[in-house]
């Protein structure tokens, strides 16, 4: 059967691999959008689950870090399984909607929970450095400028990608002081940093933070300098499937989203021409340089991370993996 | 005081110095030293004493032709040393002159071949199979690795990409076209490729008298990833580039360059709130560094006083005498 995915599904599918789409919220929250849109259209419970299966799929592969992105999917597909296997295309798509729309306000709820802990961290006079675009990291920081506190923030401009010039913008118009450097500064700069707090794309079993490439040079040098670093996560974040020894796979970009073409002609290059380009997305941060992980269930050690997965998902840990799920609930007929 | 009358070709070397027809640290440092010794080979008077002074006014004029750049004062002190040792001595006008002219003569040569000397003695610390990260554009460093790759080394090298200015595609161009499987990557990956990486290979700009390294903003970011990971960080700098008013306890200055090298204007003006940082060098503790390789040898960075004690003897008694006469005036 070919494959029902319309334009909107692949241009998403675009936007989150390529990182034009870097928040892993707004990633796996675009991803249930576009679902839900494709399900108002499809005509048959087997191209509903032709198109969840294929589009989820996808997804998976183009984040395959993202666990958020994988909860929700896994959330979704749960919610939806029964419909599915009745056949009832009605109550699949009532059944989706409502997955979506409770999604959407309980990752509203929760971040609004974790920017409120993470600014009882943070002080009037405080100098914090961010790296990327963080959807939680933001709203903590605007809060913090709510409250009267005087925060300045430093954010390295975050290559490739430069996410750090939005998340410069984004906090310039809010009215909230931002310094703005090079990613080689980070150590530089530190010596005038008070706290370190980042987002993650996801959160492994043993504490270790998967984010944006540079995040753990960030760490590393703020642990070096006894700069606190706190990560922005809700427990959504965190990664059953590594509990099992599921390795997080980290995606390159494409060679071209590093470099320009004039830049290369300018000394006389061209791509694919005798050299190479790495351009990696994420890096892994270690526990060890982690001081707090603030979750909406409150502010943990990135040791106990096991702990809350067990709060979860119980003792002994139950939950099916992701693409297990997919492909038993939306297997063909 | 009777003014020194410094000679018309040595005023134009430092014009083109001052109006950078000249550039570049080494070739600077070549031709402040060239300049003494035509000043040497053009003294028309016929006192040892007149001789010195003069000598000390020409000095001082090609000094103050660019004040950052360390190698300028460091090759004026490197031939003067020479010729004040001479001097205390008792050496005559001939033989001053004649000291002069073989300092200078022998500074311009082992600056020329410094870089290639580095070269010989920094590939031994290559070995083969190795995976190589560099920073910046250093010819210092990539002599080493071109030194490493022609004696039939098999490297690979990590080039970053050296932001704001991307001197890192001229890096990778140079390994390129001389064959040597280089890649590209952001600055920000540092740290992730590490693992991958047996030895870091950096240039420097200066060498504090503690062995500290300035050089290229970043530096100091590999340097702790390196110490991290275990991996050998080597900086490769010419005598040259240590700096005796270190020694006294004088600051290096860090430059901060325009914002306009890292963002557009644009961007400047949509961003009321934002100010850009741009500082273009940082400085890398001696801990983090293995060792300095020297046309002289390899030294580790602690020892970097020695260098200057050798290289700069003059230099540093008259750096010292002038910090006492300054605290002695302020009491």
């Amino acid at each position: 059967m070919a494959s029902p995915l319309d334009a909107s599904c692949r241009e998403v599918l675009e936007a989150i691999r390529y990182g034009r789409i870097q928040s892993a919220t707004k990633a796996a929250l675009s991803v249930l959008e576009a679902a839900l849109l494709c399900l108002r259209r499809v005509s048959s419970v087997g191209e509903a689950k032709a198109v969840l299966r294929d589009f989820f799929s996808e997804a998976l592969e183009a984040r395959p870090a993202n666990a958020l992105l994988m909860n929700v999917i896994r959330g979704a597909i749960l919610a939806v399984r029964d419909r599915l296997a009745e056949g009832d295309l009605n109550g699949v798509r009532e059944a989706f909607e409502r997955y979506y729309r409770d999604t959407i306000k309980l990752v509203k709820e929760v971040n609004e929970t974790i920017a409120r802990m993470a600014v009882n961290r943070i002080e009037s006079g405080d100098c914090v450095m961010t790296y990327s675009y963080s959807t939680i990291v933001l709203k903590a920081l605007k809060l913090a400028k709510d409250e009267g506190k005087e925060v300045e923030v430093y954010v390295p401009e975050s290559r490739p990608g430069l996410e750090g010039l939005r998340t410069a913008k984004e906090l310039s118009d809010y009215g909230v002081r931002v310094t703005l450097f090079v990613d080689s500064a980070i150590r530089y700069l530190m010596k005038e940093v008070d706290k370190v707090t980042i987002g993650a794309e996801a959160i492994a079993a043993n504490g270790a933070v998967v984010s944006k490439v540079g995040t753990s040079l960030i760490a590393l040098a703020a642990s070096e300098g006894r700069v606190n670093v706190f990560v922005l996560a809700p427990t959504m974040k965190f990664s059953p499937e590594t509990i099992y020894g599921e390795l997080v796979e980290l995606l390159e970009k494409k060679p071209e989203s590093l470099v320009s073409e004039d830049k290369l002609k300018e000394v006389g290059l061209r791509l694919g021409e005798g050299f190479g380009v790495k351009v990696p997305m994420f890096d892994v941060t270690p526990p060890e340089y982690i001081d707090a992980i603030i979750t909406e269930k409150g502010l943990i050690a990135p040791q106990a991370v096991t702990f809350m997965l067990r709060e979860i998902y119980g003792w002994p840990f139950r939950f099916t993996p992701v693409r297990e799920l997919l492909g038993e609930a939306c297997e063909s007929p | 005081m009777r003014r020194v009358r410094v000679p018309e070709e040595v005023l134009r070397i430092a014009d083109d110095i001052r109006c950078m027809r000249i550039r570049g640290a080494s070739r600077i440092a070549q031709a402040a030293a060239r300049g003494l010794k035509l000043a040497a080979q053009l003294y028309p008077g016929g006192d040892r004493e007149g001789y010195v002074k003069y000598l000390q006014g020409v000095r001082e004029v090609l000094r103050s032709t660019r004040p950052t750049a360390v190698s300028l004062p460091n090759a004026l002190s490197y031939v003067m040393s020479r010729v004040m040792k001479a001097y205390d001595s008792g050496a005559d006008l001939r033989e001053l002159i004649n000291v002069t002219v073989k300092s200078a003569d022998e500074f311009i040569e082992y600056s020329r071949t410094a870089t290639k000397r580095i070269g010989e003695i920094g590939a031994g610390r290559v070995v083969d199979g190795d995976t190589i990260l560099t920073h910046c554009n250093s010819s210092a460093a990539l002599s080493i690795i071109i030194r490493a790759h022609e004696e039939g080394k098999e490297i690979e090298v990590f080039a970053t990409e050296t932001r704001p200015r991307y001197q890192g595609y001229i890096t990778v161009k140079t390994l390129r076209d001389r064959g040597v499987p280089v890649t590209l990557i952001p600055d920000s990956a540092v740290r992730l490729v590490m693992k991958r990486v047996d030895r870091v290979f950096v240039g420097a700009d200066a060498v504090a008298a503690n062995g500290a390294v300035v050089n290229k903003i970043g530096t100091s970011l590999i340097a702790l990833a390196a110490k991290e990971a275990r991996v050998n960080f080597f900086v490769a700098a010419e005598t040259y580039k240590f700096s005796p008013t270190t020694v006294v306890g004088e600051l290096i200055e860090i430059e901060e360059r325009s914002p306009l090298e890292v963002v557009p204007e644009e961007f400047l003006r949509s961003c009321r709130n934002v100010r850009v940082r741009n500082p273009a060098f940082d400085v890398t503790p001696p801990e983090y560094i293995d060792a300095i390789i020297t046309e002289r040898g390899v030294i580790p960075p602690q020892a970097a006083i020695l260098v200057l004690k050798e290289e700069y003897g003059w230099a540093l008694k008259d750096y010292m005498l002038k910090a006492t006469a300054e605290i002695e005036e302020a009491l």
